[in-house]
C-alpha cells in the first residue's frame, strides 16, 4: 500500500507542471511553514527523549523516584507531539508534491527505497513510544525496569535513524554528488547510499542531534515554568521548580558545544564549494550572523540571570552575588563585540566615509579573534555561574579543599588568559594561523570545564550542608527567564533553517536542479524574520495546546477515586 | 492564572517581535536570480547573441585577456588585418562555429602564434548553453550567426561535453601554486617572476603589499576592493574562482602570494 501512495505521489510529480501555487503566502511560503514547524516538532520529539532516558536511568541508579517521574511527565508530552510531528510531516509531504512536483519527481527518483524505511522506521519509533509509556507503571521494578529502560533507549535509535534519513535528502540539495544531473540522476558508479552520506551529510547529523537536546530541554524547562507559575501548593512549586532547573541545564550544557559542531559544518560546506560558503558567511547573508549573535547573547543573559536569580533559594549563595555584577558586565561587553559586524556590503559612499570595508575603530572588534574570544569569554563565565550555583550551600570538608579551590581558580585565570593572549596575538599572525587559534581557544576552555568540574566533584564529597536547597521559593520573575530561552531557542532554530537552506539561493539542489519559478529569489532578512516568527508562534502555540491536553490528562487521573486504605492523589505528574 | 497566562503570552510575543524588528531594520539584501538562458528549440539568435554578449562582456572574464592585444587575439575589433572574429573565422576549414566552439572547449587546439597557451577551458565555468551563446555573439561580430538549439542538443550529448544542467564545473586536482595559477589563467594578468601582463596588480612581491586575508578576498570577490591603481580593470577579473578551487587549492595560492615578499 505504502509503494502505491509513493507511486501516485510519483506520478503527480511526473504530471508535467513544474510549480503550483498557494493562497495567501504563495507555494514557497506554505512550504516553509510546514516543513519548519515539522522540524521543530521532530526536533521536540527526538530531544525529548534523549534525556527522558538520560533521567530515567539516574533514577533507577541513584534509586531517585523524583527523576522517574519526572522522566514519564517528560515521555506524556511525547505522546502527544508524535501526532502533531506526523500530520505535520504528511501537510509538507503533500505540500510538497502538489507545489513543487517536478523536484519532488527528482527528489523520489534517487530515494525512493530510503523513503520506504523512513516511513517503515515511523511506525516503529510510535509503536515503541507507546510500549514505553504505557508500559511505564507495569514495568516499573527490578530487571523488568531495565527493559522498560531499553525501550527508551531503542526509542532514541529509531529516532536518531530516522533523523539521519532526512537530515539524507536534505543535505543531498546542498552538496549531490559530482556529476548528477536532473535528467540522468546520479551518474554511473554513485549509489542512493553516496547521495545520503554527502559532504555535509554527518556535520548535519551531529549539529541536529546536539541542537535537539538543547531544544528539547529548553520546551521542557518551560512547560515546567508555566506550571510552576500555576502551581497551587509548595509541593507542586517545588517539583516544577526543580524540572525547570533540570531542563535549563541539560538545555544549557549542551548548548555550549553546539558551535563546534556548527564550525565543523561550516568547514565542510567550504570544502564542498566556496561560493556557497562566501555566500554564507560574506555575501548577502552576512547580517544573519549579527542577528543570530544577538539572539546568542540574549540566551547567555538569561541563562546566568536564571542561575543568580536561583542563588536566592540556596542558603549560603548570597555570599556570591556581589560577583554577579561583575560577570554581567564581562557578558554584554562580550555580547556587543560578538555583535559588531566585520565587513559588510554597503554603498560606495558608506565605504569611503569608513575608508575601506571595514569601520576603523570597530571593525577590529568584528575579526573573528575579537568575536571568538568574546565567545569563549561568555561560555566561561556562564560556567562559573553553574559553579557558584552549585556550591552555593556546601562546605567541602576534605583536607585538600583550599588548594582544590585555589587550583580551581587557577585553571579559570589560565585559560582566560590563553584566551585573551590568543585573541590579541591573533591580530599579528596571517589569517590561516589567526583560525587555528580558534581551535586552541575552544580546547583552553573545554580543558577548564573539564578539569574544574572533575575537581568540583572530588572536592565536593562528603561536604557539609549550609542547609537544603529551598525549591519552589523562585521569583516568578526566573520563569519568565526560562519563557526567554525557549522562545530564543525556538527563533534561533528558525533562523538557521533559513540559513542553511537559503545558502542554495536559486537552486533546489546546488548546481543540479534549478528553482524556475517565479518565488526562486532568496528573500532579505526581514521576510525571513516575518515567516520564522510565523512559523514560531504556529510551534508554541500549538505546544501550548499540547500542554494543556497534558494537563486535562493529568487532571482526569487525579480525580479518580483512590482504593481502599490508600490517600487520594492531589496532584498527578 | 488568566493574568499568569497573559503575562507569559506577552513575555513570548515581546520576544518574538524583539528579533523580528531587529531583521526589518538591517540592511534588507536579497540574493537576485542570475537570468536564465532559454535555449530551447525555438530560440532566435538574437537571445543567444545578447546573452552571448552578457557573458563575454561579464561573467565569463573573456575581456580580462581578448581586447588587450597582448596575451590573446582581439575579437571584437581587427587582428593581423583580417577583421573581426566573426569576419575572419569564415574562413576555416571546419566551418566558424565549430572552430570557435572547439577553441572554447579545447583551447590548445587551434594556439595562434605569438600568444602563450593561458586560457583555460571554458567548461570549467559555463554550462555548455553559454559555451553556445558565446559563440553566436563572436560569429555575430562581423558574420552571420548560424548556431542553432540544434547545436546545443547535439554537443550536450557527446560524451566530452560537460552536463547542460548547469553542474559544477570539474576541478583540477593539483596542489601545485605555480601550476595552479597557470591553469587557472591567472598568469593572463598577474606578472610572476616577470612573466605575464600587468593588467592585475604583480605577484611578485604581493605578500609585502598585502595581507594574505585580503588576497583571499580579492580572488573570491575581485570587486570587494580595487588595488590602486587599477580601477580601469575593474570587472574584469572573473568572480568565479571561488567555486572553481577548492579550499585547499585556495588556501596554496593565498599562502604562496602571502609569502611573495
Amino acid at each position: 500500500m505504502m509503494i502505491d501512495f509513493l507511486t501516485l505521489l510519483q506520478a503527480a510529480a511526473e504530471a508535467g507542471r513544474s510549480y503550483g501555487d498557494f493562497p495567501a503566502v504563495g507555494g514557497r511560503g506554505a512550504v516553509w511553514i510546514a516543513a519548519e514547524v515539522h522540524l521543530m516538532f521532530a526536533a521536540f520529539v527526538l530531544g525529548v527523549p534523549m534525556f527522558a532516558v538520560i533521567t530515567e536511568l539516574i533514577g533507577i541508579v541513584g534509586k531517585d523516584e523524583r527523576y522517574d517521574k519526572l522522566s514519564k511527565e517528560f515521555t506524556r508530552l511525547l505522546v502527544f507531539a508524535y501526532s502533531a510531528t506526523a500530520l505535520w510531516g504528511g501537510m509538507l509531504l503533500f505540500l510538497l508534491t502538489t507545489l513543487y512536483p517536478a523536484f519532488w519527481g527528482h527528489m523520489a527518483d534517487i530515494f525512493s527505497m530510503s523513503m520506504w524505511i523512513y516511513a517503515g522506521l515511523f511506525f516503529v519509533e510510535s509503536f515503541t513510544l507507546y510500549l514505553y509509556y504505557y508500559g511505564w507503571d507495569r514495568w516499573k521494578s527490578g530487571r523488568a525496569k531495565w527493559g522498560h529502560w531499553g525501550l527508551g533507549l531503542l526509542l532514541n535509535v529509531w529516532g536518531t535513524i530516522v533523523m539521519f534519513i532526512a537530515n539524507g535528502w536534505l543535505t543531498y540539495m546542498m552538496s549531490p554528488p559530482e556529476g548528477t544531473t536532473v535528467a540522468e540522476g546520479l551518474p554511473d558508479g554513485v549509489t542512493m547510499w553516496n547521495a545520503i552520506a554527502n559532504a555535509t551529510w554527518m556535520p548535519i547529523n551531529i549539529h541536529r542531534l546536539i541542537a535537539n537536546a538543547v531544544f528539547g530541554g529548553s520546551i521542557v524547562a518551560a512547560y515546567a515554568a508555566y506550571r510552576f507559575l500555576a502551581a497551587k501548593t509548595p509541593e507542586e512549586k517545588a517539583h516544577y521548580d526543580w524540572m525547570g532547573y533540570v531542563g535549563t541545564f541539560i538545555a544549557i550544557a549542551t548548548f555550549v558545544v553546539l558551535p563546534f559542531a556548527g564550525y565543523w559544518l561550516g568547514r565542510e560546506m567550504y570544502e564542498y564549494s566556496q561560493q556557497m560558503g562566501v555566500t554564507m558567511m560574506g555575501g548577502f547573508m552576512s547580517w544573519l550572523w549579527i542577528v543570530q549573535a544577538i539572539l546568542i547573547g540574549v540566551l547567555f543573559l538569561a541563562a546566568n540571570y536564571y542561575l543568580w536569580t536561583g542563588m536566592g533559594r540556596i542558603p549560603g549563595a548570597e555570599r556570591f552575588l556581589p560577583y554577579t555584577k561583575w560577570m554581567l558586565l564581562v557578558l554584554i561587553v562580550c555580547w556587543i563585540v560578538w555583535g559588531t559586524p566585520n565587513t559588510m556590503i554597503a554603498s560606495r559612499d558608506e565605504f569611503a566615509a569608513m575608508g575601506g570595508s571595514r569601520h576603523p575603530f570597530l571593525g577590529v572588534l568584528g575579526l573573528m579573534s575579537g568575536k571568538n574570544t568574546a565567545v569563549n569569554f561568555m561560555i566561561l563565565t556562564t560556567f562559573l555561574s553553574f559553579l557558584m550555583y552549585r556550591r552555593g550551600n556546601r562546605i567541602p570538608t576534605v583536607t585538600w579543599a583550599k588548594a582544590g579551590t585555589l587550583t580551581q581558580g587557577a585553571m579559570f585565570v589560565l585559560s582566560s588568559a590563553y584566551v585573551l593572549w590568543l585573541g590579541i596575538y591573533g591580530y599579528f599572525v596571517p589569517t590561516i594561523t589567526r583560525i587555528s587559534y580558534s581551535v586552541y581557544q575552544v580546547a583552553a576552555v573545554l580543558a577548564c570545564i573539564i578539569g574544574v568540574w572533575a575537581i568540583d566533584i572530588f572536592l565536593m564529597r562528603g561536604s557539609q550542608s549550609r542547609g537544603e536547597i529551598r525549591w519552589g521559593e523562585m521569583p516568578d520573575r526566573s520563569q519568565y527567564a526560562i519563557f526567554v530561552l525557549a522562545v530564543t531557542f525556538t527563533w534561533l532554530m528558525g533562523l538557521m533553517g533559513f540559513a542553511r537552506s537559503g545558502i542554495r539561493q536559486h537552486w533546489h539542489v546546488w548546481e543540479v536542479m534549478r528553482d524556475t519559478s517565479d518565488r526562486a529569489v532568496t528573500p532579505a532578512l526581514g521576510y525571513a524574520a516575518n515567516m520564522i516568527s510565523l512559523t514560531v508562534v504556529i510551534f508554541l502555540g500549538l505546544v501550548a495546546f499540547i500542554f494543556w491536553l497534558g494537563g486535562l490528562a493529568e487532571r482526569a487521573v487525579s480525580k479518580k477515586p483512590a482504593p481502599i486504605g490508600q490517600p487520594q492523589a492531589v496532584t498527578g505528574g | 492564572m488568566f493574568l499568569t497566562n497573559i503575562k507569559v503570552l506577552a513575555v513570548g510575543l515581546a520576544v518574538i517581535a524583539f528579533y523580528t524588528i531587529i531583521a526589518q531594520v538591517i540592511p534588507q539584501l536579497e540574493s537576485e536570480v542570475p537570468e536564465a538562458l532559454d535555449l530551447s528549440a525555438g530560440v532566435t539568435p538574437e537571445v543567444l547573441v545578447t546573452a552571448g554578449e552578457d557573458l563575454f562582456m561579464g561573467g565569463a572574464g573573456c575581456t580580462s585577456c581578448h581586447g588587450l592585444g597582448t596575451r590573446a587575439p582581439n575579437l571584437r575589433t581587427d587582428h593581423a588585418g583580417e577583421g573581426t572574429i566573426g569576419e575572419r573565422c569564415g574562413s576555416r576549414e571546419q566551418g566558424c562555429k565549430e572552430y570557435l566552439y572547439e577553441s572554447m572547449i579545447d583551447p590548445g587546439a587551434y594556439l595562434i602564434e605569438g600568444f602563450p597557451p593561458i586560457m583555460p577551458d571554458a567548461r570549467r565555468q559555463l554550462s555548455n548553453e553559454q559555451i553556445w551563446a558565446v559563440v553566436a555573439y563572436l560569429e555575430s561580430l562581423g558574420g552571420e550567426v548560424t548556431v542553432t538549439a540544434d547545436d546545443i542538443g547535439a554537443s550536450a550529448s557527446a560524451p566530452s561535453a560537460p552536463a547542460s544542467s548547469g553542474a559544477a564545473p570539474a576541478r583540477t586536482a593539483t596542489t601545485d601554486p605555480v601550476q595552479l595559477l597557470t591553469e587557472n589563467a591567472c598568469i593572463g594578468c598577474h606578472q610572476l617572476e616577470g612573466a605575464g601582463a600587468p593588467v592585475g596588480p604583480a605577484f611578485d612581491g604581493m605578500g609585502s603589499r598585502i595581507s594574505a586575508d585580503r588576497i583571499r578576498t580579492g580572488i573570491i570577490d575581485p570587486e570587494a576592493e580595487i588595488a590602486e591603481g587599477y580601477e580601469a580593470f575593474a570587472g574584469m577579473m572573473p568572480a568565479t574562482f571561488g567555486d572553481q578551487l577548492s579550499a585547499a587549492q585556495l588556501e596554496i595560492i593565498v599562502q604562496f602570494l602571502a609569502a611573495r615578499q
